[in-house]
């Protein structure tokens, strides 16, 4: 059911800004507008489908992890 | 694109404070006291001295490049792929802390308020309203916030006073019974809150007096100081060290409030600051993450990236992490390290070196 919500979402952002910025002929923000909806639909596809997605801040963890050991004593 | 929006420095001063306190004033007391116990007053006097120099450098930085953000100056700095790069991870980790800081404003009203809603509902919600207020602008931000803002310290000023009854000054006592080590440790956390600062390297070039930022930047950090020493001294002088354990400090303070059995519970308030403060300081960050990026890749307009941007901080503040614990272990531990070494207080402190280094060897070439 999620799924059909979050594409929805996606066609209502893309239905509002595509076309003005067809018409207005910004091509490069065309592009970047498409590059970040494409991230955005790789992060929130997969939960909106019930799978697991990896923690940007596991990564974040691991590289300070002596730290963070420091801090916990 | 930039040259339409300017702030004035109270403007300016407001966002600065909102945009520090804002998440932090309900959970940080606890996680400095968890290190300082009843000396946490003593870590948080010590992060504002800290702080202060990072204030100095956001505003000397951009004083060597006027009219200049942070976006900007780093390829003047570095030279240009240098700079790309650098702003590039800049980017990144304001993404990354906008989505945690949707996490935390979405974790506490389920936690305390609405514990039926799914967690996913808040930050959908609160995109409707925020993305409708960057696409407006900074301008925008700011006056909404100078509405907002008095009533955010008053309200916050009205609970303490009366909390009054409920305080003993013998909860501060014994004075230095933790080690320096453990207070310093206490002092980082709110460094790392309050070098958030450095943020307003974004804003500086929407001054209309852009020559008085360093008076801007130094009393925004010595007024958040004071306003997160007001938390912090508060819910201790009402609970002593035992805050350490609980989650939200100031709203279990908050609970006990009972004036002659007419004024009772007053945490709607707390949740009305919340909101409010909150939704402006994600809505500031927002507007940095799609106004840097328009920068970084030389777009005209910032305005069709604020909608695919939503998309993204929506998606990330959910799988952020697993639940409430999770995203205090990660602010007590690991935050203070990742913003203080890296972009809040490392990487500053070595682009001012580079900076002003640049500028004696130059000339004389």
């Amino acid at each position: 059911m999620a799924i059909i919500g979050v594409l929805f979402a996606f066609s209502i952002i893309i239905w509002l800004q595509a076309p003005s910025l067809v018409q207005k002929k910004m091509w490069r923000e065309l592009v970047v507008f498409s590059v970040l909806l494409l991230i955005g639909m790789i992060i929130s596809i997969p939960q909106a489908l019930g799978m697991q997605v990896p923690s940007p801040n596991d990564l974040i963890v691991t590289l300070f992890k002596p730290f963070a050991e420091w801090m916990k004593q | 694109m930039l040259k339409d929006i300017k702030i004035s420095n109270k403007q300016a001063i407001y966002i600065n404070i909102n945009m520090v306190i804002a998440t932090g004033w309900l959970s940080a007391p606890a996680i400095i006291a968890e290190k300082a116990k009843q000396d946490a007053w003593i870590s948080l006097l010590t992060a504002i001295l800290l702080s202060i120099p990072i204030a100095w450098i956001t505003s000397r930085l951009s004083s060597l490049y006027p009219g200049k953000t942070l976006i900007e100056y780093l390829e003047d700095i570095l030279g240009l792929w240098p700079g790309k790069i650098l702003a590039f991870f800049y980017l990144l980790w304001f993404i990354h802390i906008t989505s945690i800081m949707f996490r935390e404003y979405s974790e506490f009203l389920t936690d305390v308020f609405m514990p039926e809603t799914p967690l996913v509902v808040f930050p959908v919600v609160a995109t409707l309203v925020i993305a409708y207020a960057v696409t407006k602008g900074l301008e925008v931000l700011a006056r909404t916030l100078e509405v907002f803002f008095p009533w955010i310290i008053l309200s916050i000023l009205v609970l303490f006073l009366l909390l009054i009854p409920e305080m003993d000054i013998n909860r501060l006592l014994p004075v230095f019974e933790t080690n320096a080590v453990d207070i310093f440790k206490g002092s980082l956390v709110p460094m790392g809150w309050m070098t958030e600062i450095f943020t307003f390297a974004m804003f500086i070039p929407f001054l209309n007096k852009p020559q008085q930022s360093l008076k801007v930047t130094i009393a925004s950090t010595i007024l958040v100081g004071l306003n997160f020493l007001l938390h912090v001294a508060g819910s201790l002088l009402v609970f002593g060290a035992s805050i350490s354990s609980m989650m939200y400090p100031v709203l279990n303070a908050a609970r006990l409030i009972s004036v002659s059995k007419f004024i009772q519970r007053p945490e709607p308030i707390i949740m009305a600051i919340w909101i409010a403060g909150g939704l402006i300081k994600i809505a500031v960050f927002y507007f940095v993450i799609v106004f840097g990026m328009a920068q970084w890749l030389r777009l005209k307009d910032y305005r069709p990236l604020v909608l695919p941007v939503g998309v993204i901080l929506i998606a990330l503040s959910v799988i952020v992490a697993n639940n409430t614990i999770d995203i205090s272990i990660f602010l007590a531990h690991v935050w203070p390290f990742y913003s203080l070494l890296l972009f809040q207080f490392g990487i500053p402190v070595m682009l001012l070196m580079i900076a002003l280094i640049k500028r004696k060897i130059l000339p004389k070439s």
